[in-house]
């Protein structure tokens, strides 16, 4: 992009600008190869070097200095007509069918359209529970705003205002027809309104509202939901094409999107043709390792929780002439299952996967990742507290679970493993504390010697190590001694495409791509921190359902 | 391989096992559980280079269906039946053929201590 568009781009929309000029995208590289001649013609030597990235870089994407071929993304090889054994054309077709996705095509399909999904696995996959919008009838637009602001900065304000208004103006609408409709498939959902929205509280004089739509309990999940949803959408004539992941977009000559080609389980190859357009939600890259370690080095070391993502969304686009946000995505690592969920920022004793205090333990859990990405630890800390924990931190904020309750959560506890996943749970109790480490997978030796400092520091009434406030020092001196070994894993990473306010996938030039919609996890501009903000409960798949419920409307009615 | 019936194949099985076993207390690869019921590399790998054959493969002599009720009383779980993808888990995420197999859901699930043929 010149220096005179630039000039001319709307001052709220610096957003944009920055991705258009730090993004990843093809044109990027062929403006940074022409550089990269020049840069030959004065240090001669590196001449076969330069020579080699750029025929590297026909067959791969690059970098967005065009200095590193990214493997990760081969181009398209090209399907000759031939191998191609069916072709059929819709109106709309969906690639993906997850949060984003499903109610995509069915918003769609009620709009009118005759809507294909294709699917990539074997049947409707998606993840979570809780997904929220405002309930805008119950709020002051002064609370909404403020609430924009405050997920901006949630944001290092480096998301796209535009976005986040997207969602707080039509979220609340979006989930409420989620809601209705996923009944009426027989999903088991409620919706919780603005009784879990805890973490909104104090942030606005203001009246702000939610709709929470929940599918669960455990383990009932989004995924159920979804599957649920899309069988409401079969009924209006949505259709499912599964095991049948997308490989390339199909473009005509002046570079619209026009159909899709996938490739079935025996190696062949189908085209869905779409006459209004194609709406990607292929969800995220976290199974694709080299797309990972550039994009966020951070994750390394960290376990999945997914599978089967790897950003096949991404390649699409980006080959479509998409950009790509640059380096520095935003990423989503929890553990809301080995122990309750209410108790997970609980500020009790944090020991790292040794054994050592490593944190002022005030720090939310959806930030601790950042203290646990070496090898060694690879996500894992515990939580541990005395006997006495009922009294020690009833003051606290987050819902204590007493040690009955508890119980649900304890793998080694005969209690009925009833509204958990009994394969993530992980609590233990032990009458010692080297016998409450080994449980913990923790060295004894180190544990103890943490444990014991630790107890010096509540005595004297003063971190010296870590300066948390006296009344979250929470000593451990009665047995049983209790612990929640949390993995901090990989739920979703949340930075993607560059699209505009419809949702529309815009090229290097910031010129919308004819026909190319990009929604979900696979969308960008709606995060920039470092790690997603729990502020809102449920802002991730709110933000799915609501951004697929305009989409699928918006393409439909073209 | 179309020609044997199932009940020769079982029976063939058996056999195959119990002299294995004269030799050897170890665990076969699948490839030889498959070599001795008959099956050749043509079962699988329709075309050459033999690369990884798609699941498909798989599915011309296994049913997915049936497996799922064959094992949906497991003490740790379904593997044939889950919540990821269903019936249809893709075998080669578990099973291998000519190396050992492994238990995929394990490195997810604390507990899930799958032993996989
Ligand atoms: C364990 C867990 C718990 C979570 N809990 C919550 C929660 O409570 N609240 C919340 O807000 N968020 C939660 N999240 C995050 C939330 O699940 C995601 O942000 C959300 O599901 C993303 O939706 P999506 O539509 O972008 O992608 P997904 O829902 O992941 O769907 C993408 C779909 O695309 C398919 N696909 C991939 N590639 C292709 C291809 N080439 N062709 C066709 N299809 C393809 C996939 O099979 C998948 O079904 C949780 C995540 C995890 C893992
Ligand atoms: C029951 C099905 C089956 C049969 C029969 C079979 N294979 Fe395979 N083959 C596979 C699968 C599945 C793989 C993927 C790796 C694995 O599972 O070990 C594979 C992989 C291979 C590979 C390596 C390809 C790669 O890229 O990993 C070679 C080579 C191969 N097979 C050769 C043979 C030969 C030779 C025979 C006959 C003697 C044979 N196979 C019989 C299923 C089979
Ligand atoms: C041509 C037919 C055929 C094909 C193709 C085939 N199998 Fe089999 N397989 C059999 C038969 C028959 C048995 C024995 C009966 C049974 O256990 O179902 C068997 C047994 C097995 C067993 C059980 C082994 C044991 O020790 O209990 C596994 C696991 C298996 N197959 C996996 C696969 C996988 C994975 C593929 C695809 C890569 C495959 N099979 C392809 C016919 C086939
Ligand atoms: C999640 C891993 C996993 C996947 C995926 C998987 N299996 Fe299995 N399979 C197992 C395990 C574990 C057993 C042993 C079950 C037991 O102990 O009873 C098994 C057993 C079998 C058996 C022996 C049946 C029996 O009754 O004991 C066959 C045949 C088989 N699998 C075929 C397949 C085929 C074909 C597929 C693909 C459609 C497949 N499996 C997918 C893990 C898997
Ligand atoms: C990449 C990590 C991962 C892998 C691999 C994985 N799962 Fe899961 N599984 C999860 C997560 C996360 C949940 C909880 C929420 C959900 O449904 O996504 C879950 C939930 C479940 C549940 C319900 C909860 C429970 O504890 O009972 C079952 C059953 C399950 N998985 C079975 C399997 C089976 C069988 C396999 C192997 C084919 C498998 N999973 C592989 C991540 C994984």
């Amino acid at each position: 992009m010149s220096k005179k568009n630039m000039q001319n781009q709307n001052e709220s929309d610096l957003y944009t600008s920055h991705v258009l000029q730090n993004g990843i995208s093809r044109r990027r590289f062929l403006t940074g190869a022409a550089a990269s001649t020049g840069a030959v013609a004065l240090t001669g030597g590196l001449a076969s070097t330069a020579a080699t990235a750029a025929t590297k870089g026909s067959e791969y994407a690059m970098s967005s200095d065009g200095g590193a071929s990214l493997e990760f993304m081969p181009k398209p090889k090209p399907i000759a007509d031939k191998d191609i054994v069916s072709t059929q054309t819709f109106d709309v077709v969906v690639v993906g069918a997850g949060a984003s996705g499903v109610p995509a095509a069915l918003s769609a399909a009620e709009n009118g359209a005759n809507v294909a999904v294709l699917q990539k696995q074997a049947i409707v996959v998606s993840q979570g529970n809780t997904g929220s919008g405002l309930d805008l009838s119950k709020c002051d637009k002064a609370g909404v705003e403020a609430l924009v602001n405050r997920l901006m900065a949630d944001s290092a304000h480096r998301c796209h205002p535009d976005l986040v208004r997207e969602w707080a103006y039509n979220s609340g609408e979006a989930v409420a027809w989620v809601i209705d409709r996923a009944k009426k498939g027989g999903a088991q959902v409620q919706n919780q309104y603005s009784k879990v929205q805890h973490g909104i509280r104090g942030l606005t004089e203001y009246k702000l509202n939610f709709h929470t739509s929940y599918f669960g309990p455990k383990p009932y999940t989004t995924g159920d939901g979804m599957r649920a949803l899309a069988k409401y959408a079969e009924k209006q004539g949505v259709n499912f094409f599964f095991n049948m992941p997308a490989q390339q977009l199909i473009q005509d000559k002046s570079g619209n999107v026009i159909g899709v080609i996938a490739q079935s389980r025996d190696g062949k190859y189908h085209k869905y043709m779409a006459k209004k357009g194609v709406i990607l939600s292929s969800g995220d890259y976290q199974n694709n390792k080299d797309m990972c370690n550039f994009f966020i080095p951070d994750l390394k070391n960290f376990e999945r929780k997914q599978m089967d993502r790897t950003g096949d969304g991404f390649a699409m686009a980006y080959w479509a002439g998409g950009v790509i946000e640059p380096i520095g995505h935003t990423k989503m690592l929890h553990d809301f299952d080995a122990g309750p969920a209410s108790m997970c920022d609980m500020p009790f004793l944090a020991v790292n996967r040794k054994g050592e205090r490593f944190v002022n333990e005030t720090t939310a859990m959806s930030l601790m990742n950042n203290y646990l990405r070496d090898e060694e630890n690879a996500g894992h800390y515990s939580q541990v507290f005395d006997s006495e924990y009922m009294t020690r931190a009833k003051d606290w904020p987050g819902k204590l679970y007493d040690p009955e309750q508890i119980k649900i959560y304890m793998p080694e506890d005969p209690t009925p493993k009833k509204n958990v996943y009994p394969s993530q749970i992980n609590t233990y109790k032990a009458d010692t504390l080297e016998e409450l480490a080994v449980k913990l997978e923790c060295d004894p030796k180190i544990f103890t010697a943490n444990v014991k400092r630790y107890n010096e520091l509540c005595k004297k009434g003063q971190d010296d190590d870590f300066g948390k406030p006296v009344n979250k020092m929470a000593p451990l001196l009665k047995p049983p001694f209790y612990g929640i070994h949390r993995r901090m894993r990989i739920s979703t990473l949340c930075s993607g495409m560059l699209v505009n306010k419809h949702h529309q996938a815009l090229d290097a030039d910031g010129k919308p791509i004819g026909g190319l919609f990009v929604i979900g996890n696979l969308g960008g501009g709606f995060y920039g921190g470092v790690d997603y903000p729990l502020t809102v409960f449920g802002l991730s798949l709110g933000r799915c359902y609501t951004f697929g419920y305009l989409t699928g409307k918006h393409v439909a009615n073209l | 391989m179309k020609q044997l019936t199932l009940k020769n194949i079982v029976l063939s099985l058996a056999l195959s096992v119990f002299a294995a076993g004269a030799f050897s207390a170890d665990k076969p690869l699948l490839e030889s559980v498959h070599k001795d019921l008959g099956l050749t590399c043509k079962d699988c790998h329709s075309s050459k280079p033999f690369n990884e054959p798609p699941v498909t493969a798989c599915f011309e002599c296994h049913d997915t269906k049936e497996l799922a009720k064959e094992t949906a009383d497991h003490p740790i779980t379904n593997p044939h039946e889950n919540r990821h993808f269903g019936t249809e888990t893709n075998c080669n995420y578990c099973h291998h053929q000519h190396k050992e197999s492994e238990n995929y859901c394990g490195s997810c699930h604390l507990r899930f201590k799958l032993v996989t043929p």
